[in-house]
């Protein structure tokens, strides 16, 4: 690293917030002498933020959540390419954007949990298995403003073409008859407690009951819930690039190379039970869930598709 | 000079919402201004939520604030204070606390009812402090001549003391209901559509402004309404206060069912509110995550400076605003101090874009814009008790006043701000009291390291963390209440 970054100061814009990811900036200070100055808030509100702030932002790295908001960011000219033969190397294709404007941090997956009592887990293999009309009244989903449910409609539009997807959204909405649910640790509870039989979350909701760190109840409640990876899975990531109008464009992208790199990346990860960039890590109780094949569609594209996704899903009926 | 500092006041108040208006029609026009897709539903809710909170507070807040006010029955002096309890509590914190302890006893909190609990009790103090500072200091001399009559407490109340408070009851109401078209963290938790998450989501979900502000519009609608007929129930019950005797009146003694009734309406909001978040913490010690001391002595120390700086910059504002519009009778003026408190009305998410686009391009410092959208926001809450108490001041007070050759800073200061006193500790109770607990502007407008308790609470209810937010709750309570005791000295006494 150019010794004259030392003493300088990386301002870091992130819609994460984890106490741990603070104490992997610490880290990043102490090895590089790097100071970084942090805002937490919601994704949305940071890139209005500093699309409103233009040339004086103080912002030199933007971290999002969800691959469409990295996109949205992208669209609306935010981010600067990076040229990085490390970043090349630790974040694989699908997971950054092409021109090097952004790059895939941690990965989360959305897949299906059941409670075997009432559904047999081995009757889901595919997202498509949950229109199954034998699963009216189980299916319990979370509402469509889940930026997490239009990445995963966004992915499908993808791989299975809109009219496909529309089919598949109508009938898995035929399927729900409770009200969506409004957040995944609820819902993954219902399903524990047998008021739901299957239901669509992120992974690292049901790591962390399992943890412990939602104390005991919720930890003996998870215990009952077979986690489902789909065939293939709808992978999603959070990530970060540098900003368009960075005062300290070199220090964003050691930020950037450390977070992204494994011994940052695994920090990053392990906060919040997500899956490193590649492999499967070591956190103990994502181990228990196995392995899962993702389905190579690049983040890139799932942003783009973000819009058509949330119009889909209010025309099938999905509040 | 008095016109001059309203029409800047009202000014700064309104520009983030034209600065918004502008933007949208930048961006693409007017023309496709419709309510869109769940329009209809969005403001059926809102409407629903706004009536059906403004009665429950209205009914709530008045009899808990003529009770505690003109009442003796046992703990009384307790749970006077304890109405300000709700009032600290953040609604999205009830929410999920409601929701977390609901899906883990195989309920389903969610839903229109549980917004229209959740949003009473946060909002009905507003009807409390307003009403029962009006009924403390109010008539006094008519009530003693009810009681020399034999009219028992009942009769009292509603004959003489009720329609002397109505003014201080309308703007309470008028206050919760803008509150209620305001609320976004609650609402989008217990799953229920309304303008402002329609706006929120058109425009940021969706890549539709416009959109956006059409919901927009109809919100403002909807509060200028509200306004309007607080200001219609203030012209129809004006009575002025006419040499209130000093002494205290001897309150009612209550006894038997009617004690036990009074204590139980009484206690009921604030155990609730309190006791949701101790409940949850009784059931989850192994789910309490503490921050480090100094950690919090720092998220506390920005919550309690950022409070009080609005506290006091609002209330200096809206006792401008106030006073010009007793003072100065020309209709424009009048309409601009009505105007400038409409800040209210915007959905804080929204005026955080607004200010955003107003503070980005000009370089202005984040604290600046936080405390500017501070003062937009809550220069309504500082106004309105505030307009209702200079009604009680009958206008031939001012004209003995000039009669004998004061000038209008020399009448504030020696007639209006002795008799203001009570209203101007309410309002900046109140004022700081929200700043505090207020969340969207404080997220979106803060300066690099400067976490705030609500801030974090949010972060980690949002993050479905309930255990961690707890403490950091519990402090913004704490910080509620031992303002409420510091600044209404008239709460304490007996």
């Amino acid at each position: 690293m150019p010794p004259e970054l030392a003493g300088t100061e990386v301002g870091v814009y992130s819609g994460r917030h984890y106490n741990t990811d603070k104490e992997l900036y610490k880290e990043f200070t102490e090895r590089t002498g790097i100071e970084v100055k942090l805002l937490e808030a919601k994704d949305d509100a940071l890139i209005e933020r500093l699309r409103s702030e233009g040339e004086n932002s103080p912002a030199d790295l933007l971290v999002l959540v969800d691959a469409a908001r990295l996109d949205k960011a992208t669209r609306m000219d935010l981010f600067q390419p990076t040229e990085s033969p490390a970043l090349q190397q630790d974040v694989p294709a699908e997971l950054r954007d092409s021109k090097g404007r952004w790059f895939g941090l941690t990965r989360r997956v959305r897949a299906v949990i059941v409670n075997p009592e009432l559904v047999d887990p081995a009757t889901i293999t595919t997202y498509a298995d949950l229109t199954k009309p034998e699963l009216k009244g189980q299916l319990c989903l979370r509402n469509s403003k889940s930026v997490y449910n239009q990445s995963l409609v966004a992915d499908q539009m993808i791989q299975q073409g809109d009219d496909a997807t529309k089919g598949w959204v109508q009938g898995m909405v035929a399927n729900v008859e409770q009200p969506f649910f409004t957040s995944d640790t609820p819902m993954s509870r219902a399903v524990a407690k047998g008021d739901c039989g299957v239901a669509v979350v992120n992974t690292y909701y049901v790591a962390r009951m399992l943890s412990g760190e939602n104390g005991a109840e919720d930890k003996e409640l998870a215990g009952k819930l077979k986690v489902v990876f789909p065939d293939p899975s709808h992978v999603n990531i959070s990530g970060a690039g540098v900003t368009r109008h960075a005062s300290n464009p070199e220090g964003a992208r050691l930020l950037l190379e450390f977070l992204a790199s494994p011994t940052g990346g695994k920090g990053y990860a392990e906060a919040n039970n997500e899956y490193p960039l590649s492999g499967y890590g070591d956190n103990e109780v994502l181990k228990t869930f196995g392995t899962f094949k993702a389905n190579g569609v690049s983040a890139e594209q799932m942003g783009t598709k973000n819009q058509d996704a949330v119009a889909l899903m209010q025309a099938s009926g999905w509040k | 000079m008095l016109g001059a500092g309203v029409v800047l006041v009202s000014g700064l108040a309104l520009l983030p919402v034209l600065a918004l208006l502008v933007f949208a029609v930048q961006e693409g026009g007017l023309e496709q201004l419709g309510l869109g897709y769940e329009g209809g539903e969005q403001v059926a809710n809102t409407v629903a939520l706004v009536l059906g909170v403004g009665l429950a507070g209205a009914v709530l807040g008045t009899a808990n604030g003529w009770l505690t006010a003109n009442c003796q029955f046992p703990g009384r002096r307790w749970l006077r204070i304890a109405q300000l309890l709700p009032l600290a509590t953040p609604t999205y914190l009830l929410a999920a606390t409601a929701i977390d302890l609901g899906s883990r006893l195989s309920w389903r909190v969610h839903g229109l009812g549980w917004a229209l609990v959740v949003l009473t009790l946060g909002t009905y103090s507003y009807v409390f402090l307003l009403s029962t500072e009006s009924f403390a200091v109010s008539g006094r001399r008519q009530l003693e001549a009810c009681r020399s009559l034999g009219a028992g407490p009942w009769g009292s109340f509603r004959r003489v003391a009720l329609p002397m408070a109505l003014p201080a009851i309308g703007a309470g109401v008028a206050l919760s209901g803008m509150e209620v078209v305001n609320e976004l963290g609650a609402v989008e938790l217990l799953g229920v559509p309304t303008l402002s998450t329609g706006i929120l989501r058109r425009w940021q979900d969706q890549g539709d402004p416009q959109g956006a502000v059409a919901l927009a519009l109809v919100a403002l609608a909807i509060v200028s309404l509200l306004v309007a007929v607080e200001g219609q129930l203030r012209r129809r019950s004006r009575r002025w206060l006419m040499g209130s005797s000093g002494d205290s009146l001897k309150p009612w003694r209550l006894k038997g069912w009617r004690a036990s009734l009074s204590q139980l309406l009484t206690a009921l909001p604030p155990l609730l509110t309190l006791g949701l978040p101790l409940v949850w913490t009784a059931m989850s010690w192994d789910q309490l995550r503490g921050e480090t001391a100094a950690e919090l002595a720092g998220l506390t120390g920005r919550t309690l400076g950022l409070g009080l700086m609005a506290a006091g910059l609002t209330m200096v504002l809206a006792l401008l605003l106030a006073i010009a519009r007793r003072w100065i009778h020309q209709p424009l003026l009048q309409q601009l101090t009505f105007v400038a408190g409409m800040g209210y009305a915007v959905p804080g998410t929204v005026l955080a874009l607004a200010l955003m686009l107003l503070g980005g391009p000009w370089l202005l410092s984040p604290l600046l814009l936080l405390v500017w959208g501070y003062s937009d926001r809550f220069l309504a809450v500082g106004k309105g008790g505030l307009d209702a108490g200079l009604e009680r001041i009958p206008p031939c007070v001012d004209e003995a006043a000039t009669g004998l050759g004061c000038s209008w800073p020399q009448v504030l200061r020696r007639v209006h701000l002795p008799l203001l006193r009570g209203p101007l500790l309410v309002g900046g109770l109140l004022v700081f009291v929200d700043t505090v607990k207020e969340l969207p502007l404080t997220f979106a407008l803060r300066p690099f390291d400067f976490d705030t308790l609500s801030v974090r609470v949010y972060q980690y209810a949002s993050d479905e963390r309930v255990g961690a937010a707890l403490i950091p709750a519990l402090l913004i309570l704490l910080l509620g209440l031992v303002a409420s005791l510091a600044l209404v000295p008239s709460l304490k006494e007996d």
